[in-house]
């Protein structure tokens, strides 16, 4: 299982770094490094997972609900819920004080848990468990394939769910449902539609889709924990010769961006393949935090994943890295547009995993 | 990780609502000798900021400043872009931007006062990140934990409240009756997504006993799940910030269950709240509420004990577990715990 293949990779890496017990924290948000350990999707409160080098998981809930869900959805770690888990998993720890100890990520664990007034030491384990998520097992790549593919799927109902008239909201309640008939639990979607009045996406709001919109958005379900992410545009009616021209760009920067992944590029790299090709139109102002914050991140546990694919981020690419390519950003012609693809690094290069064409859509106005 | 529809409604979360709720914050500050509040919120933790402001961060994390003079300052780390977007959902004097949350606050409190006393709410509980950078952004502002004073006005609810949360168990409501008529459990949580964000939720956890005979515990339904003759299925709606439960059982068939005595137990022993004495027949029942940000934390239950007690005028959601007639029944509703000398009652019925 794959659960248990991480928990053995975790522990293994324990082992090489001489550490006995790690501390892992998770939320709803950023739940990637206590899923690793736990196998269990946080929703609700905050939890603590305390692994020891024996094998054992020990999860601590503040959430009476989320509790009980661990126990039957996590069975195979120790589930205890207290109204302060930094109290509780410090009482834990009080007992092997004298061992070697850390945590990630350290800088969400509870303030009064990371103070040094405790009677015990926690190293920062962080770049060990980022080392982790970062880097694939064959599993873990198997699952973003299976979620990639929901993406392709929920993709076309999307394509199926913008109509004048509707609100986004209405448009993203359509996804949300047809994901959980497949079930598929979690999804990460935010969505765009207007024209140049649009600087990107956001929860959907009441506004109404209307003919001649760019429609945006960025869809990321999750299998068994793992988020791909695909991004699209469509347009509600007949592309205007402008928002072809424009997406043009974005098409030759995905392309690029996907060309320059490979074993022994980096984050930085692929950013830069994709803004050569805005700045080659004169757009380069475009590829700046003023109007986007990424050409792509990584993918896995968590929806935003490091690298976060930015010129001056030289994480090295390597096999078993997964990622979304997407030169989303703002053009001055016609507004905010989005495409972008999840990708899997190999040794000949990038093994894109969504199969949706890389084109700008056309929906009846 | 998802969100619905998030905006503000000015008629449901008035301006004199929020301005309300700042003055009691204020007074309470200025009591305690503070100079300014400060209150984190992230996706798991809004509840606290929402209701000072409406803002509800759907991804990202910020801290919202509160001064004694001035209109809150919100430092948000999600990025310049969304600003039109926070300031469309909430009603905040002026939002910054900045990756270092922490240090920015800081610094901008510090720049007015560079020993300020600063009330934290839930300190202890704060990111370590967070708090580090507080502490190198203002290194001489004076911090302090802000829970004591900050969780008696934001654990007790105004009409505003109560009518946000009658609103979303309503939308519960009506999205679970849809239970019984679908042919699998895929189609129930589906049906149930698409009716309660059509309605205009912020979210909606849907869990699910597939077979009560077997297991009672609710989970979340990730691909396939045999339904059994009985089971349940426990709606959280979340609305313009307010979440609140709402837990039924239902039939595969439509066959008729005891729901009617479930629930004439259940108002019965909510109804004496905070006396726990008529739970003492259920197999297992838990209260929620909000405290400070988290928007449905246990309280008091079979399992927890008390871990904080039920204050007067508080909203809460209610599970519990019960056997009717050897049946096993799984139900729950947002109830109100009754002050001034009114009982606590349910807020809506599970159905």
């Amino acid at each position: 299982m794959l659960a248990q293949e991480r928990r053995r990779r975790l522990l293994g890496a324990m082992a090489d770094a001489a550490i006995e017990h790690v501390v892992l924290y998770g939320n709803a948000w950023q739940g990637d490094y206590l899923r690793y350990a736990t196998d269990f999707g946080i929703l609700e409160g905050h939890g603590l997972a305390l692994v020891s080098s024996d094998g054992t998981t020990e999860l601590f809930l503040d959430s009476a609900t989320e509790a009980e869900r661990a126990e039957s959805e996590a069975p195979e770690n120790k589930i205890y819920v207290a109204a302060d888990i930094a109290r509780a998993v410090a009482a834990r720890l009080d007992r092997v004080a004298n061992h070697r100890l850390a945590a990630a990520p350290r800088r969400f664990l509870p303030t009064w848990l990371a103070d040094n007034a405790r009677g015990f030491v926690l190293e920062d384990a962080t770049a060990l468990l980022d080392r982790l998520l970062l880097h694939k097992l064959p599993a873990e790549i198997a699952a973003l394939r299976r979620a990639a593919q929901m993406a392709d799927d929920a993709f076309a109902v999307f394509r199926e769910a913008v109509r004048p008239g509707r609100r986004q909201y209405e448009i993203v309640a359509d996804i949300e449902a047809y994901l959980r008939r497949r079930g598929c639990p979690d999804n990460f979607m935010i969505i765009g539609s207007g024209g140049t009045d649009v600087l990107g996406m956001t929860p959907p709001s009441e506004r109404r889709v209307v003919r001649g919109d760019l429609v945006t958005t960025e869809l990321t379900p999750a299998v068994d924990g793992y988020f791909a992410q695909i991004c699209r545009t469509l347009v509600v009616g007949r592309a205007t010769a402008a928002q072809r021209r424009a997406f043009d760009v974005f098409r030759e920067a995905l392309a690029a961006g996907i060309a320059a992944v490979r074993p022994g590029a980096t984050a930085a790299g692929v950013a830069r393949a994709e803004n050569d090709v805005f700045r080659k139109y004169g757009l380069g102002d475009y590829t700046t935090s003023k109007w986007t914050r990424v050409r792509g991140h990584g993918l896995g546990l968590f929806c935003d994943s490091k690298p976060h694919l930015l010129e001056d981020v030289n994480t090295p690419l390597t096999p078993g890295m997964a990622l979304i390519v997407h030169p989303n950003t703002y053009h001055p012609d016609v507004g905010y547009i989005v495409l972008g693809d999840a990708v899997v690094v190999t040794q000949e290069g990038a093994d894109v995993l969504c199969r949706t064409p890389r084109e700008l859509f056309e929906v009846a106005a | 990780m998802r969100r619905g529809l998030i905006s503000r409604s000015k008629a449901e979360l008035p301006d004199a609502v929020l301005e309300a709720r700042i003055a009691r914050l204020r007074a309470a500050m200025g009591a305690a000798g503070l100079d300014k509040l400060i209150v984190y919120t992230n996706n798991t933790r809004p509840a606290g900021v929402s209701w000072l402001t409406g803002f509800v961060p759907y991804w990202s994390e910020a801290l919202l400043v509160v001064p004694m003079d001035d209109a809150p300052v919100l430092v948000a780390a999600l990025s310049h872009r969304v600003k039109g977007w926070i300031e469309a959902t909430s009603r905040i004097g002026e939002v910054i931007h900045s990756p270092r949350i922490g240090f920015a606050a800081a610094g901008l409190i510090a720049a007015s006062k560079a020993d300020a006393a600063v009330g934290i709410a839930d300190l202890e509980g704060l990111p370590a990140g967070i708090s580090d950078d507080l502490r190198e952004g203002g290194p001489r502002l004076i911090l302090s934990d802000a829970t004591a004073l900050f969780a008696p006005l934001r654990g007790t609810a105004d009409s505003t409240e109560i009518a946000l949360a009658t609103k979303a168990a309503a939308i519960a409501q009506r999205a679970l009756a849809q239970g019984s008529s679908r042919a699998s459990l895929g189609e129930i949580i589906a049906a149930i997504e698409a009716q309660t964000r059509g309605e205009g939720a912020e979210e909606i956890y849907v869990a699910a006993a597939p077979d009560l005979k077997r297991d009672r515990r609710l989970r979340r339904i990730e691909g396939e799940a045999a339904l059994g003759d009985t089971f349940a299925v426990r709606a959280t709606v979340a609305y313009k910030g307010t979440w609140i439960r709402v837990l039924r059982t239902l039939t595969r068939d439509g066959s008729v269950i005891p729901e009617e005595a479930a629930r004439a137990r259940l108002a019965t022993a909510v109804a004496k709240l905070p006396s726990e004495d008529d739970f003492a027949g259920f197999s297992s029942w838990l209260v929620e509420g909000c405290r400070i940000a988290q928007p449905l934390e246990p309280l008091i239950g079979s399992r927890v004990g008390t871990l904080h007690p039920l204050a007067p005028g508080a909203l809460v959601s209610v599970q519990a577990s019960l056997e009717v007639d050897g049946a096993p029944l799984l139900i729950g509703a947002p109830a109100l715990i009754g002050k001034d000398g009114e009982a606590a009652s349910l807020l809506v019925q599970p159905f």
